[in-house]
C-alpha cells in the first residue's frame, strides 16, 4: 500500500458539494444516520453523509445485488422479458471491508457465464471509498483476514487528512467521474503514505491469522476438529450471519403471478446456506443436515474453498455476523481455534 | 472441467430461457411420465449424455432434469420426470403441445474424453430406480454402437417389478444378446415376478469383469452409491475406472447460486458427472 500515491486531493467540503451535484445524475447512497445506529441508504443531499464510520446491519451488497430482484418478467401466454434494473449509481464511502466483499462478489458473478444483472448493476456504479484510519469496534477483525487495506472493488479510493482527502483513482470511469463533478486541486504525492503511517500507528498493534495464505491448507486438514461440533451445536441455524454478509451470494429463485394473473415474475432471492432446507432435493435427501455440517461448510466457504479460488480471504472481518449471531459464532474464533492463532 | 454453455452465443443473458413443446407424453408408472419434447428456438439440443437443462414453466419456476436420449442432431430430446415437487408435478398435469421452457444444457456429462475411455472396454452401467434416467442418455449412446465396446453389462435395480422404468426398452435390450447383458433385480418380488430378488449389488458378483478394464458407471438413490462403490472396490475395480452422476437441488446452473456445492465443488459445473477417484475425498459425497 505504501507505494500508492495520490494525483489529487480535495477539501471535505468540495467533496460533499460535488456529492450534491452528482445527485442530479445518480442515484446516490452513503453512510446515514437512524437513530443511534448507521446504515448504508440512498440519499437526497449530502447533509445527510454520515462520514465518520460506525459499523452497519447490511453490507452496501444490497444496491447491486438486492435482497429481491426482478431477473424475468413474463405473461400467461409466453412473452417473457429479461429484467435488469440497473441504473446510475453512486456508492458513497465505502469502506475496505465491503469493498473487498465488491471485489469477491465481481469476481463470482463475472466467473464462468456473467450474471447478466450484476454486471449491469456495477457497470452503472461508481464506487467510492473511503480508508478507515482505525478499528471500528471490537467485533470487527479485518486486520485478521488481511482486509484492513482495499484489494479492489472501488472506482475512486478517499484517505482521510484533516479537513482534505487525498484521492486514488482505480478506473476510467472513476477518472471522469472526478472530471465531472469534483473540485480537486493538486497532490504532493506522498499523502497517501501520510494517511498510511497514521494507520498503521493504529492498526499496527494487530496482526492478521498465523499464515494467513495457508488457512485453505489448514482448514482441509483439520475437518474434524471439536470446534465444529463446539460452534456448531449453538447454532441456531437462522441465517442472519448470511444476511449480514458482505461476501454471501447464494440466491434462491421463485416465481410468482400478479394478482391479476396478467403479469408474472421471475424472483431471485438471497438464501442462506444455513438454512436446513438449502441443500435438500426433491426426494427429501438433505445433504447438509446438521447445523454443524452447516456451519462448517460457510465457514469453509470464507476461508477455504473461496479463499482458494479468490486468492484472498472470502470473510473481510467485517463483524457483521458476529454482531448478529445470537450464539455468539464468531468466524474468527473458529479460525483462530483450527489454525493456533 | 467446465463445459462451455451452448445457449450463450446466441442468447446473452444466461437466465433468458427458450421454448420447448411438449411433443410427445407416455406413463411410465404412477409416479414417473416420459416427455419428448421439440425445441422451437434452436436446431439442436446440443447435450452430451449426463448433461441436464433447467426447466422451467412460468408461475411455478425452474428446476434441474437430466436428458434421457442420446446426442442427436435434431431439435428433439427427451426427459423422464418422478413428480415430486411444484415443477415436476405440474409438468405431469401438461399435454402435448404445451410449452415449457429451458435453459442449457448445463453441467459436465460424460465428455468425449470421458466415453473414448470406454471404447474397447467393459462398461458397467449400474442403475437404481430412476437412476435409469440420468444414464438412458449414455445408455442409449453406447447399445447401438456396442461393437465399439468390448462388453456392455446393465445392472438395473428397483425396490418392486412395478418401479421398473422403461419395461419395453428393457426388454429390448434383454434380447440384444452377445456383448449386451441386463441383469435386473427388485428388492420386493411382487406381481409373479420371478427374476432375481435383492439389492442391487447382489447383481455384482453376478458379472464377470476384469476391473482393471472395465468402466463402471452409477446412478442411484444417494444410499446406493456406498454400497455399490464398496462391493465394486472389494472387486479391485480402480477408482478412477469409477464414474457417478451426483444429484442436487440448482437454481442457476452456473456455480452462482450456492444450492449444489459439494463441499467446494460446484455440482453444476464440474458434475453432474465425476470420476469417482477426483471425488472420493469430499466429504459432502454422499
Amino acid at each position: 500500500m505504501s507505494t500508492k500515491t495520490s494525483e489529487l486531493v480535495i477539501t471535505r467540503d468540495n467533496l460533499l458539494k460535488g456529492i450534491d451535484k452528482t445527485i442530479a445524475d445518480y442515484q446516490v447512497a452513503a453512510l446515514t444516520k437512524r437513530g443511534d445506529r448507521s446504515l448504508f441508504n440512498y440519499i437526497t443531499s449530502s447533509n445527510e453523509i454520515k462520514l465518520e464510520y460506525q459499523p452497519t446491519v447490511l453490507s452496501p451488497k444490497k444496491f447491486l445485488f438486492p435482497q429481491e430482484e426482478v431477473i424475468l418478467e413474463y405473461t400467461p401466454d409466453g412473452k417473457i422479458n429479461a429484467k435488469i434494473d440497473a441504473k446510475p449509481l453512486v456508492l458513497f464511502g465505502i469502506r475496505p471491508c465491503d469493498l473487498n466483499g465488491f471485489k469477491i462478489l465481481y469476481e463470482a458473478f463475472a466467473d464462468d457465464h456473467g450474471d447478466p444483472n450484476y454486471l449491469a448493476k456495477l457497470e452503472q456504479s461508481i464506487v467510492i471509498g473511503i480508508d478507515c484510519k482505525k478499528i471500528c469496534d471490537k467485533n470487527a477483525f479485518c486486520f485478521k483476514v488481511g482486509s484492513q487495506n482495499a484489494l479492489g472493488g472501488f472506482d475512486i479510493m478517499l484517505y482521510e487528512l484533516g479537513n482534505d482527502y487525498a484521492i486514488e483513482i482505480a478506473s476510467e470511469k472513476g477518472r471522469k467521474f472526478i472530471d465531472k463533478y469534483l473540485t480537486t486541486s493538486k497532490a504532493n504525492g506522498n499523502e497517501i503514505a501520510t494517511f498510511q503511517a497514521e494507520k498503521t500507528s493504529c492498526f499496527g498493534k494487530e496482526t492478521p491469522f498465523k499464515n494467513l495464505e495457508k488457512l485453505p491448507e489448514t482448514f482441509k486438514q483439520n475437518t474434524s476438529h471439536a470446534v465444529w461440533e463446539q460452534e456448531g451445536s449453538r447454532c441456531l441455524s437462522c441465517g442472519s450471519c448470511i444476511m449480514v454478509c458482505p461476501t454471501c451470494y447464494c440466491f434462491d429463485v421463485k416465481d410468482e403471478w400478479d394478482l391479476s394473473l396478467k403479469q408474472g415474475k421471475r424472483i431471485r432471492k438471497w438464501d442462506a446456506c444455513m438454512v436446513s432446507s438449502f441443500a435438500t432435493i426433491g426426494s427429501g435427501e438433505n445433504f447438509r443436515h446438521s447445523a454443524t455440517a452447516r456451519l462448517h461448510h460457510r465457514i469453509d466457504r470464507k476461508f477455504n474453498f473461496l479463499m482458494e479460488k479468490h486468492g484472498q480471504s472470502a470473510c473481510v472481518g467485517c463483524g457483521r455476523c458476529v454482531r448478529a449471531c445470537l450464539a455468539e459464532i464468531s468466524p474468527k474464533k473458529i479460525a483462530e481455534a483450527i489454525n493456533g492463532g | 472441467m467446465r463445459n462451455k454453455l451452448n445457449l450463450q452465443e446466441k442468447n446473452p443473458n444466461l437466465y433468458l430461457p427458450e421454448r420447448a413443446k411438449i411433443s410427445k407424453i407416455k406413463g411410465l408408472s404412477d409416479k414417473e411420465k416420459f416427455f419428448e419434447f421439440e425445441l422451437l428456438d434452436r436446431k439442436t439440443s446440443g447435450h452430451l449424455p449426463g448433461q441436464f437443462f433447467q426447466v422451467s414453466i412460468l408461475g411455478i419456476g425452474e428446476a434441474p432434469i437430466s436428458i434421457t436420449s442420446p446426442p442427436s442432431n435434431n431439435n428433439k430430446f427427451e426427459m423422464s420426470v418422478r413428480a415430486i415437487g411444484d415443477i415436476t408435478t405440474k409438468l405431469h398435469a401438461m399435454s402435448v403441445g404445451d410449452i415449457v421452457y429451458i435453459r442449457g444444457p448445463f453441467g459436465n456429462g460424460f465428455t468425449e474424453a470421458t466415453t473414448n475411455r470406454m471404447l474397447n472396454k467393459h462398461i458397467l452401467f449400474i442403475m437404481g430406480g430412476i437412476g435409469y434416467f440420468p444414464l438412458r442418455s449414455l445408455l442409449n449412446k453406447v447399445v447401438p454402437e456396442r461393437e465399439k465396446y468390448k462388453k456392455i453389462s446393465i445392472l438395473y435395480g428397483c425396490k418392486t417389478p412395478k418401479e421398473r422404468m422403461y419395461p419395453e426398452e428393457l426388454a429390448e435390450l434383454a434380447k440384444i444378446g452377445g456383448n449386451v447383458e441386463l441383469l435386473e433385480t427388485v428388492d420386493r418380488a411382487e406381481d409373479g415376478w420371478k427374476g432375481n430378488c435383492g439389492v442391487i449389488t447382489t447383481l455384482i458378483p453376478k458379472v464377470d469383469f476384469d476391473p482393471n478394464n472395465t468402466i463402471a458407471v452409477i446412478v442411484g438413490p444417494p444410499i446406493m452409491y456406498k454400497f455399490v462403490l464398496k462391493s465394486l472396490l472389494e472387486k479391485n475395480m480402480p477408482k478412477e475406472n469409477v464414474y457417478m452422476d451426483m444429484e442436487r437441488r440448482m437454481k442457476c446452473g452456473v456455480g452462482k447460486c450456492g444450492h449444489c456445492q459439494m463441499g467446494g465443488v460446484y455440482v453444476c459445473q464440474e458434475g453432474p458427472v465425476f470420476n469417482y477417484a477426483e471425488v472420493e475425498k469430499n466429504e459432502e459425497l454422499f
